[in-house]
């Protein structure tokens, strides 16, 4: 029960996808929302997975240098302050505590696979604030500013136990340490007064620096003063009698004694027994001077009725600003008594509506929330039926399997590792698939290592088998396979923002500009993940995004280069490809997982023949060595200048065929044009509607049509007509075989009302 | 109401001026000076006001002021008024005057009455003519030398430090706020005659300075000492694991001659900035146990912002103070309401969890003690080498020698077992009938003495201790019923 209350300030699990880890957030507020629901305002923990690579690379690499320089140094346990000193230009502020690199012989007294562990359980503090449902809360962790004197593997042996020692900044993209410092120099310290030694300490000039209000120094005991008290009360009940002014206020005896007991009386009272020496008697006296007893009145007291209402009314309107109050309600007062009143006023009755009104506004700041137990059934959790082994453990069995990683991989975990994934956000052991897990590009290097071994082992994946396949731009280093993978995934699930490359990390404001930007600048291949596909079509997580239209613009980026290892599995696979129906279906997905089964297992069949360009027959060729006198073979003579073909320029055309081909054109614009108002405006059938590739939506289509001027000829680029099924059907059933003839020789003949179909001509 | 129960009666003076609680920061700011009238009804009503010395300070003067300050940080703070902060735009900002620390009416009044309050005591701790000074406006920790910081402007403890300077060779200055005693710090960060101790939630949290590698600069190396914590902390592993061990060891190897405690009580449970899990039994313990050391005391307010266990606390540490028990049950005041729904005097902490593991703490207690033991055994100038003082210092070395020797290697040294035998032996220190009837000893008389008292010391204070336990069980039986 304990478990499930979350308060304001506990660091908790936040669930916002189903196949990403959890984030890691800090309870700030919680706020009930007129609709009942509970929302955590919270702050942000960045994983290590979440931050640029190269602001955590640049993070791990100074540290070591500040280590070394440290090392030689100071030996002491003390830690040099210069060198703190020093970095304060660098993005990385005093790293001296990024605690990876902090301990070296700590870390080396950890085995790899515990090394591996600590950096899932490394966070980032950032000062950024959100506003999740409380009801994504998924368990609750904690997070610790990492100290020096702990040991690492104090974290790895506690569950939900992260540590931070870094601050990291989004929106400026650096990392600091979340420290003050203590400043030295003459302008901070204070000038130390020299000792004076007892026997050389002059009588100094008394100044006065207090009034002695009050001693315990006297022959009274406790009771003479409690006694003198009470005299002292009722001297005020009696003066509050004769009092006309409190007696109006005071209508009953109880009431003017309860307000001759308040405290202003009895200091009052201790005062006139300091004054009087701590003789009663006198005391006595004073407190009935000639002039009638004395009566000592607090603010509360002193206050009108009325004073009280305008306060009321005043505190109403400005709040507590009791500046405002005073001038523009009650002027006549002094700032001190408003204030003094204010305390007073808020032991009384009339406080208490105001209470009641912060109550209500308290029921929609929540101390705590109670989130039960998360069992929903997790759609991650994966229902397919397959050999592959846990990525993490490489158990292969388990209870219950969860896919893991992008969809196409169909990679999995266990029941075991896949909390691990959520709550740390990485593998429990160290794999070639960690840098597909985490966006941690920096592994570009790692992976191409990796990629041999991985190859090697029995496990070799196909993607490493893709590796090699050579970036669209020649100029730039193709990315690894895994890095690649990894930054088609990040691509895949993020909106727009900086690129996350290494040494990049340019603000795109469209995703479309991202990839492409990752494509030109730094080898990104996105056919790396559906190489297998035989169809020229986008590749499936470009398509994700809403939109069905193509990310990159087909005809300026995109670029399908068939490896030969491609072109060996689709042949390889033919069966499972089926290449004649995935030319006709070029959106149906292709089942990789068995392609890469099938390439595990079977032998490789055979090379691919590349194509060749034409050179002749090496026979042909061969006959002529040493044979000069031959005559060289058509083939083999470079086309005479003359002979290139070269576009006849018509230097006038003809009037009347420009014209016929001007009409031409204009007549398919109008019919098209015809043809689609057609479309949009009679209310068609949703089944029966047109599908263009560039938008699904009829409107643009028709803002293309408009643009698209025939007389240039400038074609509007990636139109199609696309036959839906039930097109097929209407064209089946609608239109006789005649009329389908027809059309089909004079497309823009004939007008074709789809409302009508029979009625055509 | 106050009965006097305790072993060893102290002079105590408290200095409180009328008119501090009627500062006011502003509109939802969390520091509020009323706390101070609302401490000062608690301790009339507690019948706590007829024990002791009350005096009312004299402001403090600016050149009284700028013995630390610089002189145009307080002529600005002097001039500058709600009225006329426009024309001050450029300073408000080089002195950070503006959004934590607001100008508000009075606001030179208010730091002259703080401070006044504080440098009085220190003047009369250094006459002699008390035993502890209590001066609850003061403690404002934060204030550096030209620059406002934390709700504080004029740094009250610096200042009073200064003036016992004058008259003790070594203060101690002890920080239980949940923040960070920045200010002090860094106004005696290179010297070491003056040892800072702070004891603060780290990591995340205002001011953001207070590491435990942070020691001390120059001379000042190792005199400057950082118990970072952690959200959680509670009253037993508090005084027990963090307070007791390490005061004991500093007053061991430092040997103030004056102390002064900053008892800010935003490490309180429930507290609207703090995060700590204390009770004011928890908090009052480190009180007690500082007064024990029958050494001038300093006591000094500071943060605290939930104002109703503010008054609570420091009403319950001015009886700790004065050595009498007080009830459990609130006497009616002018603020009673204030105290609902149980008007008791004692607070029980909260079920918010202590991220304090044990293991955290004896570490950083260890790296503590490792510091500490690089202090020269009573260290700073002696301006006359008496003979005593000579023995002295070879006593020192030969206590450091065998120190050194009996831990050889360093692993054996910083054991947890070690560490807590000299826990155990070091209550030594504290209180004894022989002393406190007034008569304090010069420091130079004072500190062999100590010796001595160290070498048979341990069973006055078992007695003293079983004295007490009695008394805190009846506490808890109060609070339950």
């Amino acid at each position: 029960m304990a478990a499930n209350m979350y308060r304001v300030g506990d660091y908790v699990y936040f669930e916002t996808s189903s196949s990403t880890p959890y984030q890691i957030r800090r309870i700030e507020e919680l706020i009930k929302t007129p609709n009942g629901n509970v929302e955590a305002k919270v702050m942000c923990y960045y994983r290590r997975r979440d931050i640029s690579s190269n602001l955590i690379s640049l993070a791990d690499k100074h540290q070591s240098v500040v280590e070394e320089l440290e090392k030689s140094k100071d030996k002491e346990i003390d830690q040099a302050k210069e060198s703190a000193n020093k970095e304060t230009k660098d993005p990385v502020k005093d790293p001296a505590r990024d605690p990876i690199q902090e301990a070296p012989k700590v870390l080396a007294s950890l085995s790899e696979k515990e090394r591996h562990q600590l950096k899932h359980r490394e966070l980032f503090l950032s000062r950024q604030m959100e506003t999740l449902p409380a009801t994504a809360i998924r368990g609750k962790c904690q997070v610790t500013l990492l100290n020096e004197t702990e040991t690492l593997g104090s974290y790895l042996h506690k569950d939900d136990a992260f540590f931070y020692s870094l601050v990291y900044d989004p929106a400026q993209k650096t990392l600091l340490a979340d420290k003050g410092e203590i400043r030295v120099g003459s302008k901070y310290q204070a000038e130390v007064p020299p000792w004076v030694a007892p026997s050389d300490r002059s009588p100094s000039p008394e100044i006065e620096r207090d009034t002695l209000t009050y001693s315990p120094d006297h022959g009274l005991d406790d009771k003479t003063i409690d006694q003198f008290l009470v005299i002292c009360r009722s001297v005020g009940t009696f003066a509050r009698a004769l009092d006309c002014s409190s007696s109006v206020k005071q209508p009953s005896l109880h009431m003017s004694a309860a307000a001759a007991s308040r405290d202003a009386t009895l200091f009052h009272a201790m005062d006139v027994l300091h004054r009087q020496n701590y003789d009663i008697s006198k005391a006595l006296c004073s407190l009935v001077p000639t002039s009638g007893p004395v009566l000592c009145r607090d603010e509360m007291e002193e206050w009108s009725a009325s004073e009280a209402n305008l306060f009321e009314e005043a505190l109403e309107r400005y709040g507590k600003d009791f500046n405002d109050i005073r001038a523009d309600f009650l002027p006549w007062k002094s700032l001190k008594s408003i204030v003094d009143y204010y305390y007073m006023w808020k032991t009384t009755d009339r406080y208490v509506q105001q209470k009641r009104v912060k109550a209500v506004e308290a029921e929609f700041k929540l101390k705590q929330v109670y989130i039960p137990n998360y069992n929903k059934n997790e759609s991650s959790l994966s229902n397919l039926s397959s050999s592959r082994l846990c990525e993490s453990c490489y158990t292969s069995t388990s209870g219950q399997w969860y896919s893991w990683g992008p969809a196409h991989m169909q990679c999995r975990l266990c029941s075991l590792c896949w909390p691990y994934w959520k709550k740390y956000g990485g593998l429990k052991f160290p794999t070639k698939m960690e840098a597909v897990g985490s966006v941690d590009l920096s592994t570009t290097g790692n992976g191409a290592t990796l990629i041999p071994s991985a190859s090697s082992s029995a496990r070799g994946l196909p993607a490493a088998a893709l590796v090699g396949l050579p970036s669209p731009n020649p100029g730039v280093p193709p990315l690894g396979a895994a890095a690649n993978l990894a930054l088609v995934q990040q691509l895949a699930t993020m909106k727009d923002g900086p690129c996350r490359c290494p040494m990049c990390g340019k603000e795109f404001k469209q995703k479309a500009h991202l990839v492409r930007h990752c494509i030109t600048n730094h080898g990104l291949n996105m056919n790396l993940p559906t190489a297998a596909t035989p169809n020229p079509c986008m590749p499936l997580s470009l398509m994700r995004s809403s939109s069905p239209r193509p990310i990159v613009k087909t005809r300026a980026a995109f670029y399908l280069h068939t490896t030969p290892q491609t072109k060996q599995l689709r042949r390889q696979c033919k069966a499972i490809i089926k290449p004649r129906h995935a030319a006709r279906n070029p959106f149906s997905s292709v089942d990789l997982a068995t392609i890469r089964l099938e390439m595990q297992t079977k032998p490789l069949v055979g090379i691919v023949p590349k194509k060749m360009k034409n050179r002749g027959h090496v026979v042909d060729v061969s006959h002529r060595l040493g044979m000069p006198q031959i005559p060289k073979p058509e083939f083999l003579l470079p086309t005479p200048p003359e002979k290139m073909y070269k576009a006849f320029p018509e230097a006038f055309p003809h009037k009347a065929s420009l014209k016929r081909a001007a009409a031409q054109d204009a007549a398919i614009a109008a019919k098209r044009l015809a043809l689609q108002s057609d479309f949009s405006n009679t209310p068609v059938p949703a089944n029966l509607s047109v599908a263009s590739v560039p938008a699904a939506a009829i409107k643009s289509t028709r803002k293309h049509i408009g643009n698209w001027n025939p007389t240039q000829g400038n074609q509007p680029d990636d139109q199609f007509f696309k036959a839906t099924s039930s097109i097929k059907k209407v064209r089946k059933t609608k239109l006789s075989l005649l009329q389908i003839r027809r059309f089909a020789r004079r497309a823009t003949k004939y007008a074709f009302n789809m409302n009508k179909p029979n009625l055509a001509p | 109401m106050a009965t006097n129960i305790q072993h060893s009666k102290k002079r105590v003076c408290y200095y409180y001026d009328g008119d501090i609680g009627n500062y006011y920061y502003g509109q939802g700011h969390p520091m509020k000076p009323h706390r101070m009238r609302m401490t000062h009804n608690l301790i009339l009503n507690y019948g706590l006001y007829r024990r002791m010395e009350i005096y009312r300070p004299h402001k403090a003067t600016q050149e009284e002021m700028t013995k630390y300050h610089s002189d145009e940080y307080i002529r600005f703070l002097r001039s500058i008024r709600p009225d006329n902060m426009s024309e001050y735009n450029k300073f408000m900002q080089k002195f950070n005057v503006g959004e934590d620390c607001p100008v508000f009416d009075g606001l030179y009044e208010f730091c002259q009455l703080s401070t006044g309050g504080s440098v009085a005591g220190a003047v009369k701790l250094n006459k002699q003519a008390t035993d502890i000074a209590v001066n609850w406006s003061g403690g404002l920790h934060h204030a550096k030398k030209s620059e406002a910081s934390g709700f504080c402007y004029v740094n009250d403890i610096v200042l009073a430090i200064l003036e016992l300077l004058k008259y003790h060779q070594r203060v101690l200055y002890i920080d239980i706020d949940v923040h960070h005693g920045d200010g002090v710090e860094e106004a005696f960060y290179t010297t070491d005659r003056v040892m800072t101790v702070s004891f603060h939630k780290y990591g995340e949290y205002f001011p953001g300075t207070g590491d435990l590698r942070d020691i001390g600069a120059g001379k000042g190396k190792y005199y400057a000492v950082n118990f970072p914590l952690r959200d959680g902390i509670d009253d037993e592993q508090y005084t027990e694991a963090v307070f007791k061990p390490l005061m004991t060891k500093v007053m061991e190897m430092y040997q103030p001659s004056a102390v002064v405690l900053q008892c800010g009580a935003d490490s309180l449970s429930g507290d609207r900035l703090g995060c700590f899990n204390l009770t004011l039994k928890g908090h009052g313990r480190c009180v007690e146990f500082m007064r024990k050391f029958n050494v001038p005391l300093l006591q000094l307010g500071g943060g605290g912002y939930t104002i109703r266990n503010v008054s609570r606390c420091w009403t319950y540490e001015t009886a700790v103070a004065l050595g009498v028990e007080i009830a459990n049950e609130l006497p009616y005041n002018d603020y009673f309401e204030y105290f609902g729904p149980d008007f008791k005097l004692h607070i029980s902490p909260s079920n918010m969890a202590n991220q304090n593991s044990p293991e955290y703490v004896d570490k950083i207690r260890t790296r503590l003690f490792e510091n500490l033991r690089m202090l020269p055994h009573a260290p700073s100038v002696q301006m006359q080498t008496t003979p005593e003082d000579a023995i002295d210092t070879d006593k020192a070395k030969a206590e450091d020698d065998e120190a050194a020797d009996s831990g050889k290697n360093d692993e054996q040294r910083i054991s947890i077992r070690h560490s807590e035998k000299r826990v155990a032996n070091e209550e030594e220190f504290s209180d004894s009938e022989d002393e406190g009837s007034g008569q304090r000893r010069d420091m130079r008389t004072h500190k062999p003495k100590r010796h001595k008292k160290g070498s048979q010391g341990g069973d006055t204070e078992d007695t003293s201790d079983a004295k007490t336990e009695p008394d805190t069980k009846e506490e808890k039986a109060d609070a339950k019923a």
